[in-house]
């Protein structure tokens, strides 16, 4: 049973091997769908045997690499099989060569490793084979936005790796459950007035280090900016996963930490109001996310970067449901992890089939094809509804425990900002729902077909879960609730029940059914009706023809832009490029002055470290 | 099950006949303002009428019929957990949250079939409401947090009934911020002026209406009416009380008085919004951003942070 584990964590890589090896169309595409199906079905097999604990240890270089399988483990490994399997069937369409397959697979081998992760040191290879593989990914499409992505990324495990140091350094141990304990007998012996191994400082300090780790990789502000550019310059159908998936590394490292040194942080660091001061500043940053990717999404005019911003904006709900810190915000954060991923991969699974029919990403481009690819538009409504926050779908059973779990604990100025992030959703989606599925359709793209077989599967899987996991949200909440051994959400299968709130998505949908067919019975009691061509529209009165373009596909939301010029104006993308380009130059006059190929320059230098050899004593 | 079915046609045929009631007083008490005799009251059931009567009705395609019946079906949904005294369906779902969310779903519809009919009046239309939707939903979203943390529960029901013992919301000092912040909310949720922007008739052609015509307007009709009438009964639920009257032993009476009691506050609610659209002109869409977005954010992230207190 056991060596099943291994099978899920790996069968990905070898399978990505295989198919670059055998870089044959057709046997490639087949063997990376079965090795993306294996860790699935693992999963789905170790499903009972979870109540005792699934663990599995290889030594190698002399360290021991564990891997276990709990239910939180298994609910994020969950996430990146049914994403992964989705994505790499679209990939059947879209990707072009082995290179693709072996670093997709590869990128999904760490996700996989990094959930599974039983010690610090698994966790951070795993990191480290998820970045490159991703890195590399981009790479073969735009190398400044790869490099940009790989130095936040490397700064950020690097961080990670200090941090990882500094806590080995004094309690001697990589495991999780050793250092969890560890930090459990600090929190108590501070509280008692003993003295502590580690100072406030030094807590504050691998706090930061694992703030930066996990913020760049879950694209939290103000280290988001590789995540526009890395997620449109790729494969489309791989971004399903890159933001579906390796966005939530970042998250499961926030709630890694939160395992770790819960209580350590919470009482080295302090409380604001009644949530954790260390949570308030994630949950605070989320608030910002939220609010900054979804005003930049507005104003996009590509389609992928549009969808890049959403991914960022709605990763920082899940860090605010984590960042208040209670067992309910921590739940719904996760259940909020998972509907991003299942809308989010949809959604990139939909801009994959897009860009595939038409070739074009700019949303001047597109128009009028939700007549031509119908199947497409279905998932496109799903999606959107979805993330949009509409009862009865999953993205509003999510965010709906997001918004009682913040307002519940007293929060108000994050109240508002999740607020402004639901209305802020829905203005982004409506920008890509007109500009590319209705109104005038240009000439250029008259003959597209609807989405290819593969892709067309991929997209059911999750628009099908959509729904499903929508009408009935208490399925991953009994899920949730197994987390943490009690029950955190109440109500059954139908309903999500909090004591002071209560959600039951079976009578949202039964009633909206009623309403839609008392709807549809006034509106089939009226005269019969003619269908009327595009042209044939209300122009003050004047006749039009497709010459005129009707559609207005550019900058759509010009009056959102005026109304925040000013903080518009503020870019962190151009800080970092402006620090880099004086660490760039700072190399430069270092490498000028110091090798300035003067032979006596370099004589004066060793009689320098001479003269401090000779004041030191030796 | 039975008493759920009859229950819900009951409120349904209530709430249309008296939104449409409302939208002719609306008429009534504007053209009364500009000294004029104006129309009946029953004026728009009329309108309503003769568009429904239409020959013929023009379409642009299947997202255009199906984002009306859309529009009109959400409403629905959204009335029946909205707390009618005590009468409502789903009162005990009747969560703060989730209704916030269902009034704003209408409006998704009816952007979709607007949209879809490739109209840019439509377009220009769409954006304009949207930019209102995103500015309202900050003092909207505080105001709702300010509800919540005073009371500590999501269930409108359930608020309804602490009024009942410790007087109504507006009596609250936060309570009242909120209200206000909520109240000059609903001018842009009516699509009253000086927040009619995403209709703005004579200035963008009625926006997203301008493609609709005969039974498509008609059903509009209906779901504006609707959607009047269930967001001032949220308002008077909220804010000023409600109402769960058991004075009298007859259960009859009993809902009787409530509607009427409901029906006063309701009125009350429709009059403010009526005499401020009267005397205001239209903002531009950027001055309403940067209203909504000051003055009544202010107010109600006041109010918010006093209930969190």
């Amino acid at each position: 049973m056991n060596e099943l584990l291994l099978a899920v964590i790996f069968s990905p890589l070898v399978a990505g091997f295989l198919a670059w090896l055998f870089n044959v169309k057709g046997i490639r595409e087949g063997i990376g769908v079965i090795g993306a199906l294996i860790p699935l079905i693992g999963l789905i097999k170790l499903y009972p045997s979870l109540g005792q604990g699934v663990s599995y240890t290889i030594t190698v270089g002399g360290f021991k690499l564990g891997f276990m399988m709990s239910h939180l483990n298994w609910i994020f490994s969950m996430i990146a099989a049914v994403v992964g399997v989705s994505a790499i069937l679209g990939m059947v369409s879209t990707a072009k060569d082995g290179y693709e397959w072996l670093f997709a697979l590869m990128s999904l081998t760490g996700a996989l490793g990094i959930f599974t992760a039983q010690d610090l040191v698994v966790f951070f290879i795993f990191w480290e084979i998820m970045t490159f593989a991703s890195f590399m990914m981009v790479l073969k499409f735009n190398r400044a936005a790869s490099l940009k992505y790989f130095l936040l990324s490397i700064m950020g495990a690097y961080a990670m790796l200090v941090a990882i140091g500094l806590i080995y350094a004094k309690t001697g141990s990589f495991s999780f459950s050793d250092i969890s304990a560890f930090f459990g007998k600090e929190a108590v012996s501070t509280m008692l007035g003993g003295t502590p191994a580690f100072s406030k400082l030094d807590v504050a300090l691998i706090y930061l280090l694992f703030l930066l780790a996990f913020g760049v990789k879950a694209g939290m502000f103000p280290l988001h900016v590789w995540a526009p550019d890395a997620y449109s310059e790729t494969d489309q159908s791989y971004t399903a996963i890159f933001s579906g998936v390796l966005s939530k590394a970042g998250v499961y490292g926030f709630i890694l930490l939160y395992i770790l040194m819960y209580g350590k942080l919470l009482i080295d660091l302090g409380q604001v109001r009644s949530a954790p001061a260390f949570g308030y500043v994630i949950a605070f940053l989320g608030g910002l996310t939220i609010i900054v990717g979804g005003i930049l999404a507005a104003l996009q005019e590509d389609i992928r970067r549009l969808f890049a911003y959403s991914s960022i904006s709605q990763v920082g709900y899940i860090l605010v449901g984590l960042g208040i810190g209670t067992s309910l915000g921590i739940e719904a954060a996760i259940y909020h992890a998972i509907s991003h991923a299942l809308f989010k991969g949809l959604f990139f699974l939909i801009v994959a089939t897009l860009i595939y029919r038409t070739g074009k990403t700019e949303f001047k481009d597109f128009g009028g094809l939700a007549e031509k690819m119908p199947f497409t538009f279905t998932m496109a409504f799903i999606a959107i509804l979805s993330l949009a926050g509409i009862p009865p779908l999953v993205g509003f059973a999510s965010k709906w425990l997001i918004f009682e779990a913040v307002i519940s604990q007293n929060l108000p100025i994050l109240g508002g900002m999740v607020f402004f992030g639901s209305a802020i959703g829905f203005v982004y989606l409506i920008r890509f729902t007109y500009a590319v599925w209705f109104g005038q359709r240009p000439s250029d793209i008259e003959d597209t077909k609807d989405a290819p077989l593969p892709l067309a599967i991929g997209m059911a899987i999750l628009g099908t879960l959509n729904v499903v996991f929508g009408v009935a949200p208490g399925i991953i909440a009994k899920e949730l609730n197994a987390i943490f051994g009690r029950t955190v959400i109440g109500g059954n299968i139908w309903e999500l029940e909090l004591g002071f709130g209560r959600y039951n998505a079976l009578l949202v949908t039964i009633w909206l059914v009623i309403g839609l067919l008392i709807a549809g019975i006034l509106y089939f009691l009226g005269a019969s009706t003619r269908k009327v061509p595009v042209t044939d529209t209300y122009q003050s009165g004047n006749p039009v023809t497709m010459d005129y373009n009707l559609t207005i596909r550019r900058n759509f939301f010009l009056p959102l832009k005026e109304a925040v010029a000013f903080w518009l104006r503020i870019s962190f993308d151009k800080l970092y490029r402006d620090v880099w380009k004086s660490i760039e130059d700072f190399a430069e006059t270092a490498r000028n002055y110091i090798y300035n190929g003067n032979v006596q320059a370099y004589a004066w230098y060793l009689a320098i470290i001479l003269l401090i050899l000779a004041a030191m004593g030796v | 099950m039975l008493r759920v079915i009859v229950n819900a046609i009951l409120i349904l045929l209530y709430a249309t006949f008296v939104g449409f009631m409302f939208m002719g007083i609306i008429r009534k008490v504007t053209a009364r303002v500009h000294r004029r005799i104006g129309p009946p009251i029953y004026q728009p059931i009329i309108d309503t009428i003769k568009l429904f009567g239409k020959k013929e009705n023009v379409t642009h395609g299947v997202i255009f019929d199906f984002g009306i019946v859309f529009a009109l079906g959400a409403t629905i949904l959204a009335l029946m957990f909205i707390p009618l005294g005590s009468i409502s369906v789903l009162r005990a779902y009747g969560d703060l949250i989730l209704i916030t969310f269902l009034l704003e779903i209408p409006m998704l519809g009816i952007m979709f079939a607007a949209m879809s009919s490739g109209n840019p009046y439509a377009g220009i239309g769409a954006q304009r409401a949207l930019l209102t939707l995103l500015a309202i939903q900050v003092p909207l979203g505080f105001a709702i947090v300010a509800l919540a943390e005073y009371y500590g529960t999501f269930s409108t029901y359930e608020i309804v009934m602490a009024q009942q013992v410790h007087g109504w919301s507006i009596f609250h000092l936060p309570l009242l911020l909120a209200a206000i912040a909520y109240d000059i909310v609903l001018q842009a949720m009516f699509g009253k002026e000086p927040f009619d922007i995403m209709i703005a008739p004579g200035e963008i052609s009625l926006g997203p209406m301008v493609e609709f015509g005969g039974k498509y307007l008609g059903i509009l009709q209906v779901q504006h009416a609707i959607g009047l009438f269930a967001e001032t009964l949220f308002f008077s639920n909220i804010f000023l009380g409600g109402a769960v009257i058991t004075t009298f032993s007859s259960p009859i009476l009993n809902t009787l008085a409530t509607l009427g009691v409901l029906l006063i506050k309701q009125l009350a609610v429709l009059f403010v919004a009526i005499l401020i659209s009267t005397i205001f002109p239209r903002f531009t869409i950027d001055q309403a951003a940067k209203f909504y977005w000051k003055w009544p954010t202010i107010i109600a992230a006041l109010g918010a942070i006093l209930a969190s207190l």
